[in-house]
């Protein structure tokens, strides 16, 4: 058993699709780690191999003994009951009954006004924080999430940044899918960008030699167009 | 034109749904056109009496001429005993005992034949009129004694509503089996992912079946209130009698989450489990007495453990009968609920691997 999440030559396909083609990676060391992708590029497979929600075609994926925890790209959650309620109940089957860190995530998601709400009618922004908090209520040493910052409002997407940047000096892994880095990129310590389901590069951020100016984004869209072979006087200007 | 791109979205779902059109257009009707030939006779002409010997003068042969005469209306089975003969009236396994008088091939002698009826088993109450009639008649003319064929009727006689409340808590039990149950599963499937995650499926469907099982206390106890309302002579809470509805709860519901679980919790899943329904209410005799329909549908019902359910839950409610009397069909309920478990487990594995 290790301390990191550990993929070795990882391949999943789906019929005659290669949705992640021989990915090894290692996830851990208490780091803010992005995982940045084009859409369909394979990183909600990879997600889902991680979590074991989908079994890898060929290679191994070696988790640690260590509290894991997801937020999923679509919230997950019972939409039937409150937003109380589902956090009682998740918080009774992961056994996160540390009360005071509950209400303190919720206070940073900014959700206590949608407390005794039905949670099937939340707003995109609630849902998403709503599945965020599932996420963290058993303070995982692993934190998972895809795409969360879809349908946050700037605010909350401050606030909940400076949190996970809290979260992450406290020793934790959290570890990002998403297609836009341009808000982690202050917090990030490490890139993996993926493109056709094959690793692009895996750096450590202090590692990505950046031209003057250049955002993280500009510098991630430019490899992956590389890789694609389009030619620099035809790729379209990214900020 | 605006009709003709619906028509086409129309024939695109269609296409894309394939699977579940087949069924609900083709399988589905098949289904029914097959089982109307199920139900055959309107009239019982082949319920499964009894012959029993009612003393040692009786011979083998008197019993085979009696077996023979009764085979044109009846399904005879001869027994040695009366208390035998008791015992397979109160199971259902038949629904009449003929006792068998001796000097029944003496000219001139009478002999007077009895047929003892439940009083308990309310639409065979008629027919078994009729069939003493037919009996007198037939064995008449095939014996050298005068007959008479008596009617007697055993156990406190009841009224159709109360033969038909444990029938209706019956169809209630299979009703929710196989459509909330698959329901509420299919509304899990939203939450499945961050579920396997947190937690495993088995623990979720394991708790959902255990909820469900005693939630269905409710409708049983308001039965009862229903039946003390109404000043029905039933025992409604017969303790034996509920356990019998649970454990064939927990069985239709854990082979209900099976077929859900195995179409990956589809609209397809729902309607498989709805046709089980409809066919299991239709076939387990829940109503009428097995002889009143075809010797296929008797045996179709016999293979289904919903009748022996039926059969406990109406003695114990109606008769008082005893559990103890019915000992190897809670066995073979619980067993059977093993082996469904076993499918569910599979089930799960086989989910599992296709994620």
């Amino acid at each position: 058993m290790t301390d990191t999440i550990d993929l070795d030559d990882v391949t999943r396909e789906y019929s005659s699709v290669v949705a992640v083609d021989g990915i090894s990676l290692s996830i851990g060391g208490g780091q803010f780690h992005c995982l940045l992708g084009p859409n369909g590029s394979g990183k909600s497979t990879l997600f889902r191999l991680i979590l074991g929600l989908t079994r890898p075609s060929s290679g191994t994926v070696s988790l640690p003994s260590a509290v894991i925890g997801c937020g999923f790209q679509r919230p997950n959650f019972y939409p039937g009951l409150t937003v109380r309620e589902n956090i009682n109940v998740f918080a009774g089957v992961v056994g996160a009954e540390d009360w005071e860190w509950n209400n303190r995530v919720v206070t940073e998601l900014r959700l206590v006004r949608a407390l005794d709400r039905k949670a099937g009618e939340l707003s995109g922004g609630f849902a998403r924080k709503l599945d965020l908090t599932l996420a963290l209520i058993k303070k995982p040493d692993f934190l998972l999430l895809d795409e969360p910052l879809g349908a946050l409002d700037d605010v909350s997407t401050a606030r909940f940044l400076e949190f996970l940047d809290e979260y992450v000096d406290r020793g934790n892994t959290v570890f990002v899918s998403t297609h836009r880095v341009t808000a982690f990129e202050p917090y990030v310590d490490r890139v993996t960008v993926v493109h056709q389901g094959e690793v692009v590069f895996d750096r450590a951020s202090e590692e990505i030699d950046l031209d003057s100016e250049q955002s993280l984004q500009a510098y991630y869209v430019e490899q992956v167009l590389e890789r694609e072979g389009v030619s620099p006087e035809n790729r379209p200007p990214v900020e | 034109m605006s009709l003709r791109s619906l028509l086409e979205k129309e024939l695109h779902w269609s296409s894309r749904n394939a699977l579940l059109l087949v069924f609900l257009l083709l399988l589905l009707p098949a289904f029914f056109a097959g089982t109307s030939a199920l139900f055959q006779d309107a009239v019982p002409r082949s319920v499964p009496v009894a012959v029993v010997a009612e003393d040692d003068s009786v011979t083998d042969s008197d019993i085979e001429i009696i077996e023979g005469g009764l085979a044109s209306f009846t399904d005879p089975q001869r027994v040695d005993s009366r208390a035998e003969a008791d015992r397979m009236l109160e199971r259902e396994s038949v629904y009449a005992v003929v006792e068998v008088p001796g000097d029944i091939t003496t000219a001139g002698e009478s002999a007077r034949f009895t047929l003892v009826v439940d009083g308990s088993v309310v639409p065979f109450l008629s027919s078994s009129r009729v069939i003493a009639s037919l009996a007198e008649t037939e064995l008449d003319q095939l014996l050298a004694a005068d007959i008479t064929v008596e009617r007697e009727i055993i156990g406190e006689e009841k009224q159709l509503p109360e033969y038909l409340y444990p029938s209706f808590l019956m169809v209630l039990v299979i009703f929710f089996a196989f459509s909330y149950v698959p329901y509420n599963i299919k509304n899990e499937s939203v939450v499945l992912d961050r579920l396997r995650v947190e937690t495993s499926l088995e623990s979720v469907v394991l708790a959902k079946l255990l909820f469900f099982t005693i939630l269905l206390l409710f409708p049983v106890v308001v039965f009862h209130a229903g039946s003390l309302y109404y000043g029905y002579e039933i025992a409604s809470l017969a303790p034996g009698a509920v356990l019998a509805l649970l454990l064939t709860f927990l069985l239709l519901a854990t082979i209900s989450t099976t077929i859900m679980i195995l179409s990956r919790f589809s609209g397809v899943g729902l309607f498989v489990n709805v046709t089980l329904m409809l066919g299991v209410v239709a076939l387990s005799a829940l109503a009428f007495p097995i002889g009143f329909f075809s010797a296929l549908r008797t045996t179709v019902a016999q293979a289904l453990p919903t009748y022996y359910t039926m059969v406990i839950t109406r003695s114990l409610m109606l008769k008082g009968s005893e559990m103890s009397m019915f000992t190897e069909w809670y066995a073979a309920t619980v067993g059977l609920i093993g082996l469904a478990a076993v499918a569910l487990e599979g089930s799960i594995i086989y989910y599992r691997r296709r994620s």
